[in-house]
């Protein structure tokens, strides 16, 4: 497939050029996603108007940013008209009647967004395992998990079916799945991209972002997708840079941090490895590291599982039968329509999340708890300005391991502390980056870098200067180097 | 947590689980409950909740009408309407 | 055995913003059901709210004029429960920092003045409404109230007696309407309240359990209602038994209270911070222009009247206290000069009509515009005052237009002197008997000529006119 695998900067370039129309590039993706099938990364298509959008930018053409560029929309975000699951029952029959300002700025910038990506049920979970609509394949071996929860848009990009999708990230969601993947994903800070649209899973952890083949392209979608919205009042009202400008500022001199409590001789050798060469090839970029310790880091896990099944319990409570959305069969009463529609729309982990912020937020246990989990938040925080004080960005291991059997992990608690590395950025509200790094086993693995607060440039051109002089990036599934 | 823990709970979820998940899922909550109680060993006296990480103030609104009738839309998405109500079962006080 | 009462009011205020809380929805009432929602009032996934801040202006308005602290810095929380008019499963409300503190209200019960004070006053979203006997099985549910601002306004357990309640009631409604946050409408909902009921032995110092009777809104029902509950609750106690604290409705048609059936009673909100709202400040500037620019309360009102109008105090005080009797007073005044006329007629004629139907001059078919002119036509002497008073009842019943109706009814007061003179002549030639008696000395039936004239000229003529007249011609 002449498409496959393209960036967007490549594919813009080829409309530009007119190597291939417009209609003929959305058909071809739609071909891509057909021959693709066995993934499992799409829920919903949007064939008909895509194909009809790619037909009116022949007939006239535009010079917006993302004319005509195929984007995988995660279905978390509402699209007007177009069935928005968040891969729930609960949802499936949900045809919402608006659109989230993410996908209106996309669109707007003349995206043609194809098709709704698969992910792990309202957000929760880190492996696409726990959607109602079945798992997703990792494009890098069968009966891979992709990670979660943006599962199916890593897996379009993976896949090489589109050059960018949206995900979002509250523990992890981006970062986690972007390594496993062998893809570049950015979660920005807190407030850079509006949450009108995006259904809630933890409000003051949740933020959209952009899952891309190289940090080039996550920075052209940066530049589309952050806005300030009056419509959200955690979005933030500060000056958007143009993300693409300080691509290739060089590094030299930046200081990163290793983080002193992450031990990480508690991981696989092959892990350690591919982080201890990156930070080489950092270091022959011009990059200083320096240890910096984040004391009360490791209490990031058990503080998430706290403060987000907290806030999550209470987000999805509007799921109850009856305004939107599914409703059990003959319910005998009011209670009965509660407790049935919840029951049977929604699955396990969903369930046991909620019950969980159930609890942590009742009488008698939300000092103990809640106020406690918000107390050490922080304390985490103030660690990471802290460390920043003394380096520009952190760096560490995005995940654990590279991607796991599907089915290997069923310890609820097992499958949270994969989380580790991930949810302390979310926890400060910081941005933070996954890039492809290396390979285990044939298998992706990506390192993060975290920033400080609205440092998302910074992140994107250090992770650009790598990319640069690494090929980790340019590797498909399908065992090419492109 | 014992059973009643759970009952409570679920109830205020308007959650139910049949014989055989009631089992597992005290299991779980248990042992979810027992990872997070780390966070006890940890001093906080003194320390202000983190509600959001924003160190910003809120906008607000200014008080003018900008909705629009969508009466029929929403009633239509609805699982039981009629032409001008949401319906549910009958709620007895 | 001598009991206490112990009462304290939550009342609930519907500010009369135009738009809800959280959303651009409009507020008007009566609107087809499920017109006034916006996406942020039905919940959708994915919405956000944003907060209104003329509502939090109403709000420190009433704190303003309560001597209450303003917290500058307030928040939101939410509160956690299911039913089907709270579309999201939970109420944004504020229970850490309410942007209104302590603050107190001086209540009047038979000329006896109290202080009441108040614990706070915060905002929160109402949920919309359901309705229960319209359908066959089941219950429809109305959207369009859900996210209207409310002032909860909670009082310290201080109130000893119905007639308290009333009185404290009566105080908050007159304070929210002069200070145009409410339109105090409560046919309308536009103000409702939960009354929280205790007894206990006089001797002790430890308050009993209370019962919280909810959703009362009429200064008749609260009274019955009290009386009902402290009854019921010292019965219960004189039979050495306990009182189950619990939340209670009010049947007015019973006029008893009973338990609510609903498990709402074991709730847990789980009440916890709002993520979606961060605190929302109010500057010093801002505050500054809200003081400076309360209505005129009451008090300050009735000074003013007594100096500017020189009304007489009882006087001034009646058209002070409710503000849409001030407002007509103050319309007519404008219009026409005869402040003390005008003063009379309200004080009068119209607070009868008032209490006579027992409503509020809001729901009455009485226009300032009309009302001004009525009295205008006496002024002018178009018609006189016994005329006048048939023209208020007609326009009472049918709002017509004053000019309408003298016109239609042909009431304009014969002046003509002439006119005037010779039916008085013609009366005087047709009763020559109680002319004979009247000069003789029978000064009572003078009465007996003004009748005849008046009932000949069907009571239209000027009665100083035929007054003069007749004492001339029966000299």
């Amino acid at each position: 497939m002449s498409i496959q695998y393209k960036t967007i900067k490549e594919l813009t370039l080829m409309l530009k050029a007119k190597e291939i129309s417009n209609k003929e590039l959305i058909q071809e993706t739609f071909d891509l996603i057909e021959s693709n099938s066995h993934l499992n990364a799409f829920v919903t298509l949007n064939k008909e108007n895509a194909l009809n959008k790619a037909k009116a930018i022949d007939n006239k053409a535009s010079d917006l940013s993302l004319s005509g560029i195929p984007i995988a929309q995660k279905d978390l975000f509402v699209t007007k008209n177009l069935r928005t699951t968040c891969g729930s029952n609960m949802l499936s029959n949900f045809i919402p009647p608006y659109s989230a300002t993410v996908i209106e700025n996309l669109e707007n910038a003349g995206c043609i967004s194809v098709g709704k990506t698969n992910m792990d049920e309202f957000a929760m979970g880190s492996s696409n395992e726990t959607s109602f609509y079945g798992n997703v394949q990792n494009p890098w071996g069968e009966n891979l998990v992709p990670g979660g929860s943006s599962g199916g848009s890593a897996a379009a990009v993976a896949a090489g079916i589109v050059p960018a999708a949206t995900g979002t990230d509250t523990g992890g969601s981006i970062r986690q799945p972007a390594s496993l993947c062998g893809i570049t994903g950015i979660k920005p800070t807190y407030g850079r991209i509006s949450r009108w649209g995006m259904i809630a899973f933890a409000s003051s952890l949740d933020q959209a972002g952009p899952m891309a083949r190289t940090a080039e392209d996550c920075a052209i979608m940066m530049n589309e997708m952050c806005s300030h919205d009056l419509k959200d009042t955690t979005s933030l009202n500060k000056e958007i840079p143009d993300f693409t400008k300080n691509l290739n500022t060089p590094i030299k001199g930046l200081k990163i941090g290793i983080v002193k409590e992450f031990d990480l001789s508690t991981l696989d050798n092959e892990v350690v490895k591919i982080f201890e060469e990156s930070k080489k090839h950092y270091e022959s970029l011009g990059v200083e590291f320096v240890e910096v310790s984040l004391p009360n880091i490791n209490l990031s896990v058990p503080t998430y599982y706290v403060v987000a099944p907290a806030e999550c319990s209470s987000n999805l409570s509007r799921f109850d039968g009856v305004k939107f959305g599914k409703r059990c069969k003959n319910p005998k009463d009011l209670e009965d329509l509660y407790i049935r529609s919840r029951s049977e729309g929604f699955g396990e982990e969903v369930k046991r999340r909620i019950l969980i912020g159930s609890y942590v937020l009742s009488a008698g246990f939300y000092d103990a708890y809640y106020k406690k989990a918000q107390q050490v938040r922080r304390l985490i925080k103030n660690d990471f300005d802290n460390a920043f004080s003394k380096v520009d960005l952190i760096m560490t291991p995005t995940t654990r391991g590279s991607a796991f059997e599907a089915g290997s992990m069923n310890d609820p608690i097992q499958m949270y502390l994969e989380d580790l590395f991930t949810v302390p950025a979310n926890l400060a509200g910081l941005p933070g980056i996954s890039i492809p790094s290396g390979y285990v086993d044939n298998k992706p693995l990506g390192v993060q870098l975290i920033g400080n607060s609205l440092q998302e440039s910074q992140l994107l051109n250090v992770a650009h200067c790598f990319q640069t002089s690494s090929d980790w990036h340019l590797r498909t599934p399908s065992s090419e180097i492109r | 947590m014992d059973k009643e823990t759970v009952a409570t709970i679920s109830y205020l979820s308007r959650l139910a689980f049949d014989k055989d998940n009631e089992d597992k899922i005290t299991k779980d909550l248990e042992n979810i409950i027992k990872f997070v109680d780390q966070l006890e060993s940890i001093d906080t006296s003194n320390i202000d909740p983190l509600t959001s990480p924003l160190e910003q103030t809120a906008k607000t609104r200014v008080d003018e009408v900008t909705a629009k009738n969508r009466k029929e839309k929403f009633l239509q998405n609805a699982p039981d309407a009629n032409e001008d109500y949401f319906l549910v079962p009958r709620v007895v006080e | 055995m001598s009991w206490e009462t112990v009462i304290g009011l939550e009342v609930h205020v519907q500010l009369s913003t135009n738009t809800k809380l959280f959303s651009g929805a409009s507020t008007t009432f009566g609107a087809e059901p499920n017109t006034n929602v916006d996406l942020i009032d039905l919940g959708l996934p994915g919405v956000l709210p944003v907060a209104n801040r003329e509502a939090f202006h109403k709000a420190i308005r009433f704190g303003l004029a309560t001597n209450a602290e303003i917290n500058q810095v307030s928040m939101f929380d939410r509160k956690n429960y299911f039913y089907p008019d709270l579309p999201k499963g939970y109420q944004i409300t504020q229970m850490e920092k309410p942007i209104v503190g302590k603050g107190s209200i001086m209540i009047n019960v038979d000329g006896v003045e109290k202080l009441i004070n108040i614990t706070r006053a915060h905002l929160e979203e109402d949920a919309g409404k359901s309705i229960h006997d319209l359908f066959d099985g089941e219950t429809g549910v109305d959207l369009n109230r859900a996210g209207t601002p409310l002032l909860e306004i909670v009082s310290e357990p201080e109130i000893a007696s119905a007639k308290e309640a009333v009185a404290y009631f009566k105080a908050i409604h007159q304070l929210v309407t002069f200070l145009d946050i409410c339109d105090g409408n409560m046919a309308q909902g536009s103000m409702r309240c939960d009354v929280n009921v205790s007894i206990k032995k006089e001797a002790d110092d430890v308050l009993g359990t209370r019962a919280e009777i909810k959703n009362i809104n009429s200064f008749k029902f609260i009274e019955r209602a009290i009386n009902f509950e402290v009854t019921r609750q010292i019965k219960i106690l004189e039979k050495g038994k306990t009182v189950v604290q619990e939340t209670r409705l009010y049947d007015s048609v019973n006029n008893e209270t009973r338990s609510m059936r609903s498990k709402e009673a074991a709730n847990d909100y789980r009440y916890f911070p709002e993520p979606d709202l961060l605190p929302v400040v109010i500057s010093d500037k801002e505050l500054e222009d809200i003081r400076n620019t309360l209505p005129e309360l009451p008090k300050q009102k009735e000074i003013r009247f007594i100096a500017e109008h020189k009304l007489e105090e009882s006087e001034a005080k009646i058209l002070a206290s409710s503000k849409a009797m001030a407002n007509l007073f103050e319309d007519a005044t404008s219009k026409t000069k005869d402040s003390n006329l005008i003063a009379k007629w309200l004080v009068g004629d119209v607070s009868a009509l008032l209490n006579k139907d027992n409503i509020s001059i809001e729901e009455s078919k009485l226009s300032s515009d009309n009302f001004a002119t009525l009295i205008e036509r006496i002024s002018d002497k178009t018609i006189s005052g016994k005329i006048a008073k048939s023209v208020l009842e007609d326009i009472w019943d049918s709002g017509k237009d004053v000019d309408d109706i003298i016109k239609d009814k042909g009431l304009v007061q014969i002046q003509d002197e002439s006119i005037l003179e010779n039916v008085a002549k013609k009366i005087i030639e047709n009763n020559p008997d109680q002319v004979e008696a009247y000069k003789g000395g029978k000064e009572k039936l003078f009465g007996f000529f003004v009748g005849q004239v008046m009932k000949e000229t069907q009571g239209k003529a000027n009665p100083q006119s035929v007054n003069e007249i007749l004492k001339k011609l029966l000299a």
